[in-house]
């Protein structure tokens, strides 16, 4: 039962001042095991902040981040599953679903994480995932001003990831799960 | 003669500092025929209350003749000591045979021990193999110590906690109903939140996830109540109590990693010491859940451990591979009277662990009023300061495991109860040392009481079973 976080697109402090206060009284330390952030953060007390949930942070350039030797892309293990994750800026055109089923065979994971376009997407593709996570602060995107402030935590449980959506409506949290079983089982190497 | 008395006490604390006082000095020392007589002696001035011939009178299953004196094989010459005089040099002898192999275990062990341990094994058995077993016999016979082979112990044990009947038709029957209720139990309680959501989600739409595992495309979002996601810290919700309850589990982890180092049972790196570890944690969590005004303390790894080791040895296949819930029973069951000394706000009270340790001190002073009066007023060394130990974790902290084992058969087989004979081996205790304690002060006797040295402990027990019972506040537990 490995809990991960999913977030990034914050825009800190360029396009939003923090994460929702709501977002912040749920994130406590000790709960989750990992950090995927597909970037754009952008200073370096957001990385700190982030590092305070959680000592496992994993970070892909976004085009605004200020600290620049963070990968392009990034791939890891975690139970059964590889998750993939990049920022999404360079997959022309943005948010196309065939393009980024590209990267995900070009990285060769279960699950790619993206971001970029600041909406949350989960889409199943070719016995893979791709989600988007969406922006955690609700900052506009080069695409639109509409932005709900959005994040997403999976649970990989064996073969098995739930994934919950984490999203601020008028001021409400609202969450939804997703279940996603994998059918076959990754070889160690 | 006098002056040899006060000599010797010196001498013997010289080359074993770990031994007591005038206990060991009649067995120590190739001294010859004066040996037997002298150690009478001793006795009659460390302990008044005890007759030196009481020794001989309880073990009448374990002394069929003394014409066998002879046939022993022992290093020194015990027929000088034997000729020392009548009943009591027949006592000593025989508790010198007892005490040699505790001390060296290269020794062979005498004729006489054999037969008395098979005498023993079979009465046990005799007992535990009746319809109906007489637990007052089972009690008595427990008290002497019980045999480590054979799955006896486990038994005994079991009987003499109440887990299992007295009539031996309805073991099968119980057994299964409290292993059954365990699994339960472990099941509603322990189950991690991820368990928990898929289980919900099977009951509620086991169609829907087959079908989307072939269609790519949008995943479907699943509406969820408010609290059932991971972040939730709502109360009611599954995953806020599984976070809650990881402080509990990390501080159990610490301990049970502490537990017993020396025994591989439980500290090994193998899987087996491994699943015993985690059988342990399930107990001690599921208690803690059960018991929220005390949750876990720490120290009661301690308490399990003996259990625990005791019904996972059993050569019975299928007691072993039930340990883990015949323990949780016996657990419970154990710590059902000392439960209120863990939970802080009774301390004060009648039935909290200050009420308990002033208990002691009565029954101190009961039984040796110059003892009691050295430690309460001129060395003030109060029974808070070392007996809590002793009696929260029922002296598992004190004694090596073999002796654990051995006090316990005598706990279980009191028929007034644990705490009843707990207080009276803690009294034991304090009497065994009494001349150390009285030539100690305030820091000696304390460094003493809390790292409590090694003795015979059927000594021990015999002392504590001549106790003289405190009546000014007799409290029946039962």
């Amino acid at each position: 039962m490995v809990l991960v976080l999913a977030l990034g697109d914050l825009h800190v402090p360029h396009r939003a001042p923090d994460l929702p206060a709501k977002f912040k009284s749920m994130l406590v330390p000790g709960k989750i095991q990992h950090i995927i952030c597909t970037g754009n953060l952008c200073i370096k007390e957001v990385h700190d902040y982030l590092k305070t949930l959680c000592p496992d942070l994993h970070i892909t350039r976004g085009e605004y981040d200020e600290e620049t030797r963070y990968p392009e892309t990034k791939t890891l293990t975690i139970g059964q599953f590889k998750l993939g994750l990049c920022h999404g800026h360079q997959v022309i055109p943005w948010g196309d679903l065939d393009s980024l089923a590209m990267l995900q065979r070009q990285l060769d994971v279960d699950i790619l994480v993206t971001g970029h376009t600041h909406q949350f997407t989960a889409y199943k593709h070719e016995g893979g995932v791709v989600i988007n996570p969406g922006s955690a602060t609700g900052a506009y995107s080069s695409i639109t001003y509409d932005v709900n402030p959005s994040f997403v935590l999976m649970d990989i449980d064996g073969l098995r990831v739930v994934v919950y959506v984490y999203e601020l409506i008028d001021g409400e949290v609202k969450v939804d799960k997703i279940d996603f079983k994998k059918t076959t089982t990754t070889t160690a190497h | 003669m006098l002056k040899n008395k006060l000599k010797i006490p010196d001498k013997t604390r010289k080359p074993f500092p770990d031994r007591l006082g005038s206990l060991v000095i009649g067995f120590d020392y190739r001294d010859g025929e004066n040996a037997g007589s002298d150690a009478a002696l001793e006795f009659g001035e460390e302990l008044e209350t005890i007759q030196p011939n009481g020794f001989g009178s309880d073990r009448e299953f374990e002394e069929p003749d003394d014409g066998v004196e002879e046939g022993r094989v022992q290093d020194e010459g015990p027929t000088g000591g034997g000729a020392a005089g009548g009943g009591c040099g027949g006592g000593e002898p025989e508790f010198r045979a007892r005490q040699r192999p505790a001390r060296e275990g290269s020794v062979p062990v005498s004729v006489l021990e054999v037969i008395a341990a098979d005498e023993k094994r079979s009465d046990v058995q005799y007992e535990i193999s009746q319809e109906e077993i007489n637990l007052e016999k089972l009690q008595r016979i427990a008290s002497k110590g019980l045999p480590d082979e054979g799955g006896l112990r486990a038994t005994t044990w079991k009987l003499l906690l109440g887990y299992l009947p007295p009539s031996r038709n309805l073991w099968e029957k119980e057994l299964s109903e409290n292993r059954l209720k365990y699994a339960k139990l472990k099941e509603d309680l322990l189950i991690s939140p991820s368990e928990f959501a898929r289980r919900k989600n099977l009951d509620f739409s086991p169609c829907e996830t087959e079908a989307g595992s072939d269609v790519d495309g949008p995943l479907r979002r699943h509406q969820i109540s408010q609290e059932d996601h991971p972040l939730s810290l709502g109360k009611a919700s599954v995953w806020n109590q599984y976070f809650e309850n990881t402080e509990v589990a990390e501080q159990i982890d610490r301990d049970l990693q502490r537990t017993h180092p020396d025994m591989k049972f439980f500290s090994g790196e193998t899987a087996i010491s491994r699943r015993h570890r985690e059988a342990m944690r399930n107990i001690l969590l599921l208690f803690a859940k059960l018991n929220p005004a005390i949750r876990y303390v720490q120290g009661m790894n301690e308490v399990l451990a003996p259990l625990y080791y005791v019904f996972s040895t059993d050569p019975n296949e299928q007691n072993a591979a039930n340990a883990e819930a015949d323990s949780f029973s016996c657990f419970v069951r154990l710590l059902g009277d000392s439960v209120d000394h863990f939970c802080q706000q009774l301390d004060n009270s009648s039935v909290g662990i200050l009420s308990t340790l002033s208990r002691l001190s009565e029954l101190l002073k009961t039984n040796d009023e110059e003892l009691w009066r050295h430690l309460e007023f001129t060395t003030r060394v109060e029974p808070q300061f070392y007996a809590f130990r002793w009696i929260t974790l029922l002296l598992t902290q004190e004694f090596s495991f073999q002796s654990i084992l051995r006090i316990w058969d005598s706990l279980l087989g009191n028929p007034f109860g644990v705490q009843d004979m707990l207080l009276r081996v803690c009294c034991a205790m304090l009497l065994c040392i009494k001349s150390r304690l009285m030539s100690g002060d305030f820091i000696a006797n304390l460094k003493l009481l809390q790292h409590y040295p090694d003795i015979n402990i059927e000594h021990l027990l015999q002392v504590a079973m001549d106790l003289t019972p405190d009546t000014s506040s007799y409290r029946l537990s039962l």
